[in-house]
Order: C-alpha cells, then sequence, then structure tokens
C-alpha cells in the first residue's frame, strides 16, 4: 500500500511529474519506460490531465534533478536489482533510499539514489516534496534484447500502481 | 600494499570497468583494466539498419556524449552517400556539440574528478562541505543540457539530428534565450579555471604522444584533419591504416595502438596541446592570466584543460546562438546509391571515429564505431604501470585510491547503457 505520508517533505506547489526511466535498447533495462507509456494508453488516452506531466528519459545521470525541479510530487519508474525474480514490484518512498547502494552499478556513477541524495543535499526545497519510485526488478540486460516475458506480464499492474499513486495525497484540481 | 587490489567496479568511471591489480613478491605483477564497451554491440546492431536511423541509435551508446556519436555518424553517412550540408547545418552542430562539451565537462570537473583532488570520497561527499561549488557544476552541467534540449529536442538523448541537416530548425527566439545563460556560463568557467589552477596535481607526467583533429580556422571539434603531437597528418579516411586496433583476451574493448605499435592519447591534453592558437581569444587569455604552461604532459590536469575548453565552448556557444538566423531547408534531400563514408569528431573524451558502409537500398554493411576510451586503453595501462612503482608502498586502500584517482582523471567513457536501481536487501 503507498502512503504518502512517508518520508514527505515540503516542496514546491507544481506538477505532478511521472518519469520513466530506461535504456531501451538494453532488455528489461526499458522497463520503466515500457510500463509509463501503457500507463498513458490505459489512463490518460487523450484525457491527459493538465497537471500530471510525462517524461521518458533514457540515462538521465545527474539530469533527473532538473526533470524533477518545480514539481511537488514525482512518480519514478525504473529497472531495478534486488536479487528478486524477475518482474518483482516494489513501491519505495524516499526514505526508504537508504537500501539502494551506490557506486558504478548505476550509469555514469549517478544512479537514481544518489542523484537523489545530492538534490536533496543542495536544492532540497526545489524538489518535489512527495517521491515515490516504483521499481521493477529487470531479468536480463543483454542489449538489442527486448523485454523479458516475466517484465512484459507485470507492467499492467505498473500502470495501476501508477495510477494509484497519481491520486495519493493533494490532488491537482 | 601487502595484497593483490582489485576493484570490482570503478566509481565515477562513465560506465562498467574494473581493475586487478597483482603482486608477487611485494612487486607488481601484473595489472588488468578490464572494460565493457558496447559501441561493439552497436556495430553488429547497425548491419541491415536504415542509413537514417543511425544517429540516433548511436547516440544511445552514452547519456553523457550522444552528440559526439551523432555527429561522427552522420559525416561518415554524409561522406558515404555524397552530401555536402549548408553552412548553417554546420553552425548549428557546432552550438549543438558546444552544449555537450559544457555539460559534460561540467561533470566531469565538479562531480567525478574534482572530489579526487580535494580529498572528498565522492561528490555527496564534498557537497555537504562546500556545496556552492558543487552548485555551480550542476548549474553549468543544466545549461548545457538545456542546449542540448533546445536544439535537440531532449536533454538527454537530442533526436533532432538527421543525415543531411536537423529535422526541423529549433526555433530562433529559443535559441537566443539561451544567451543570458551561457554568458553567466562562461564567466562561471572563467572562475572554475581559476580555481582549477590552485588544486594539487601528483607530479606525474609521461612523454606521450597526443592526437587530436586539427584546423587552421578553428578549434577542431566538430571537424578536422588528425593530427599528431609527434608531426603526423593523417586524413580522416586513412585513420584506420595509422591507428590500429587489436582484441586483447581479459577485456571485450578493443586497444588502439599507432602503426609503429605505440600508445597514444585523445581528448582534452591532446586537443589543448596541439590546437591552442584556435582556441577563442578569451580562452587563450584565461589560459594565460592562470599561469598555464604548455604541453601540458600530466594526465591529472586534463582538469585544467576542460577548464579552459568550457570557457572556450561558452564564448563559441553564445556568438553561434546570437547569430542564430536559419535560412532555406534544414536538411539535404538524400539520393540513395552504395557508398563508403568516414567521419571523425571530438568527443569531450577525444577522438571519435566512425565508417559505415551503404547499399543501394540505404541499409548498413559495415559499421565501424572507434571511440575514444578505446584509443586512450592502452594509455591507460601504460600509465598504471607508470605509477605503480609510487604507489605499491602505500597503504591498501591508499594504493587503491591513487588508481582509481589515475583513471578517472582520464574521464573514460565506458558507455554503460545500463542504470537500474541496485537494491541490497538483508534478508533476516
Amino acid at each position: 500500500m503507498i502512503n504518502a505520508s512517508d518520508g514527505a517533505r515540503d516542496g514546491p506547489s507544481g506538477t505532478i511529474k511521472i518519469i520513466g526511466i530506461g535504456q531501451s535498447l538494453r532488455g528489461d533495462d526499458a522497463a520503466g519506460l515500457a510500463a509509463v507509456h501503457l500507463w498513458k494508453q490505459i489512463y490518460q488516452a487523450g484525457n491527459m490531465h493538465a497537471d500530471v506531466q510525462v517524461e521518458l528519459t533514457e540515462l538521465p545521470g545527474l539530469g533527473l534533478l532538473s526533470l524533477l525541479e518545480g514539481s511537488r510530487v514525482a512518480i519514478l519508474v525504473d529497472a531495478m536489482h534486488s536479487n528478486s525474480k524477475a518482474g518483482t514490484v516494489r513501491v519505495l518512498t524516499e526514505s526508504q533510499l537508504e537500501a539502494f547502494t551506490t557506486g558504478a552499478g548505476s550509469a555514469h556513477g549517478w544512479g537514481v539514489a544518489e542523484t537523489l541524495l545530492l538534490g536533496r543535499k543542495l536544492m532540497s526545497s526545489s524538489l518535489p516534496g512527495t517521491l515515490i519510485l516504483i521499481g521493477i526488478e529487470a531479468g536480463q540486460l543483454n542489449l538489442g534484447e527486448t523485454l523479458s516475458p516475466q517484465v512484459k506480464s507485470v507492467l499492467p499492474d505498473v500502470a495501476r500502481l501508477i495510477e494509484q499513486s497519481l491520486n495519493i495525497g493533494p490532488h491537482p484540481e | 600494499m601487502n595484497q593483490d587490489i582489485h576493484i570490482p567496479a570503478l566509481a565515477r568511471v562513465e560506465g562498467e570497468g574494473s581493475l586487478t591489480i597483482r603482486l608477487k613478491d611485494g612487486a607488481i605483477n601484473d595489472i588488468l583494466l578490464n572494460i565493457y564497451e558496447p559501441p561493439r554491440f552497436f556495430e553488429g546492431f547497425l548491419n541491415g539498419r536504415y542509413y537514417q536511423d543511425v544517429p540516433d541509435i548511436t547516440a544511445r551508446i552514452c547519456g553523457i556524449c550522444p552528440v559526439a556519436y551523432q555527429m561522427s555518424s552522420v559525416q561518415a553517412l554524409e561522406a558515404a552517400l555524397q552530401v555536402t550540408i549548408s553552412p548553417e547545418v554546420r553552425l548549428l552542430r557546432q552550438l549543438l556539440y558546444c552544449a555537450e562539451y559544457i555539460e559534460s565537462h561540467a561533470l566531469h570537473i565538479y562531480l567525478l574528478q574534482a572530489p579526487d583532488l580535494v580529498g572528498y570520497e565522492s561528490a555527496l561527499s564534498l557537497a555537504a562541505d562546500a556545496p556552492e561549488l558543487v552548485k555551480q557544476g550542476l548549474h553549468m552541467k543544466k545549461i548545457g543540457n538545456d542546449l542540448l534540449k533546445t536544439i535537440g529536442g531532449r536533454s538527454v538523448h537530442p533526436v533532432n539530428t538527421c543525415v543531411g541537416g536537423f529535422y526541423r530548425w529549433p526555433a530562433v527566439d529559443a535559441i537566443h534565450a539561451m544567451v543570458p545563460e551561457l554568458e553567466w556560463a562562461r564567466q562561471a568557467s572563467i572562475d572554475t579555471a581559476k580555481w582549477a589552477a590552485t588544486l594539487n596535481y601528483p607530479d606525474f607526467e609521461q612523454d606521450y604522444e597526443f592526437v587530436a583533429l586539427s584546423r587552421l580556422d578553428e578549434y577542431a571539434i566538430y571537424d578536422g584533419y588528425i593530427v599528431s603531437s609527434k608531426g603526423k597528418r593523417t586524413p580522416p579516411e586513412e585513420f584506420e591504416k595509422h591507428y590500429l586496433e587489436t582484441h586483447v583476451e581479459r577485456s571485450n574493448a578493443l586497444h588502439s595502438h599507432t602503426v609503429q605499435n605505440g600508445t597514444y592519447f585523445v581528448g582534452p591534453l591532446a586537443r589543448l596541446n596541439l590546437n591552442f592558437k584556435q582556441l577563442r581569444p578569451i580562452a587563450r587569455q584565461t589560459a594565460k592570466d592562470i599561469g598555464l604552461k604548455l604541453p601540458l604532459r600530466n594526465p591529472y590536469k586534463g582538469l585544467i584543460a576542460r577548464a579552459i575548453e568550457l570557457v572556450h565552448s561558452c564564448d563559441l556557444a553564445i556568438e553561434l546562438a546570437t547569430d542564430y538566423q536559419p535560412q532555406g531547408p534544414s536538411y539535404k534531400e538524400i539520393k540513395l546509391h552504395p557508398g563508403e563514408g568516414f567521419g571523425v569528431s571530438e568527443a569531450p573524451r577525444g577522438l571519435l571515429y566512425h565508417r559505415y558502409v551503404v547499399d543501394e537500398q540505404g541499409l548498413i554493411r559495415f559499421a565501424r564505431i572507434t571511440p575514444p576510451t578505446a584509443q586512450n586503453f592502452a594509455q591507460m595501462e601504460s600509465d598504471l604501470w607508470a605509477l605503480a612503482p609510487t604507489v605499491v608502498n602505500l597503504p591498501q586502500e591508499e594504493a587503491s585510491l591513487s588508481f582509481e584517482h589515475l583513471l578517472r582523471s582520464y574521464d573514460p567513457c565506458i558507455s554503460c547503457a545500463t542504470h537500474f536501481l541496485n537494491l541490497h536487501i538483508d534478508q533476516e
């Protein structure tokens, strides 16, 4: 169950951002992109709320901070590596970031976890007060491959989680 | 140090790499640098693809230098298809390249290499003690990414570049609106160079052969002739005859060397040493003001070279953005025919070579991509061997850090192409 108040901070009063992160040419690494794309198809076809912005980004590194700036709620959807079964989905709040290891396992030394930590140190007031991470356990990350069947099969669940996440906290009028 | 060093994942290096130092009887016995190099995969992946897909596919090799991959690939394909781009397209491509230099150099200076030189474990810990310094780096990087987005449609992997030009001209107002931020970045770059000159760099100099593009009329980034500090001049189409690649068993990256079997060094030090006269006057003046003496033969001082190039790139970008007033179509129509073409440009990390063979349907039949890190690979290993005697008696952790610092100074771009969250969960 998503609890928006967990780890919520004061932040700007802007939009809600849904950010799919992934490398489209590398197997299950594209899970975040595919999930956000599916959510748009199912829940937002021709009906996008004005206060909701969608970003699909590959290897954003520190550029993630620019994407987050000015939004009051951000939902990040990304592939994850947690030694679980491929297709396992976890919903994490920012306060659970300590569980993420840092280092070169992340793109360019600046993965999502480290980037958020740096952002909180330097520019916390312009980052979203509420940040939700939806992680999808990756199976294969082979260059040139498509999503694995395990990851493909959970995409509708992730799309539903994204929609639920939008309905937490103060919803845009 | 009294035991082998194995660094399974090199932190703050662009991508995936590992380093193993083996000891025998208290002396270094072997140094194994292993770098995962996806461009080899992309060469195969491109085979059979339509030529116009190539710029956007190769851009995905790296999140930091996508423009370089686009610029080398479009030039190679334009040569293969005998297309001549308009002067306006060349100017806009130069501006796009400036954007990449600004974001890439700011990232490396402030967030990747500076922590080593000022004694911090990472930019995170540096940010705790010197937040304004790191904020300045982030702000500069953001300006580069914003300019990238204004021209290329996206801040990380721009999509507007095509063989023959650009899919569309960016809005004139949007480009002009970038000028005030670029002016701020130019001043910040000058301040960065002054600060860079005050840092303590390890005393380490080698007699390198520097290789970079060069032109008489401008500081060569977008295109040029290949020159070497040993006096060689090589046209792009003869690159593979003079700079060879060989497979090394322990790594899936190829090692480059000159035809005389020597190592060589590409990147900002090479460019600055070989092309100083072609820098913008304000960049030359900044170098003079900080007392810079060339040639620079210390790889750690690549940081200073990057700072000078930041001044140059911001100043050039201001001129190009101010004068931006595109005329006519944004791309040339292309008539398909079989052909082969070569393209070389200077990625922030050094010379990037592409070669393609295209068939009569416009499909890629052969691709060769030689990235800068592959060309520096043998030089990096050679430098590790040179550093080893001064490090071997240090405590283990300190020795390990010294090797890592040296490698990071090269700003190796190993093109990870993976970014997933690494989550460790302790099971009780």
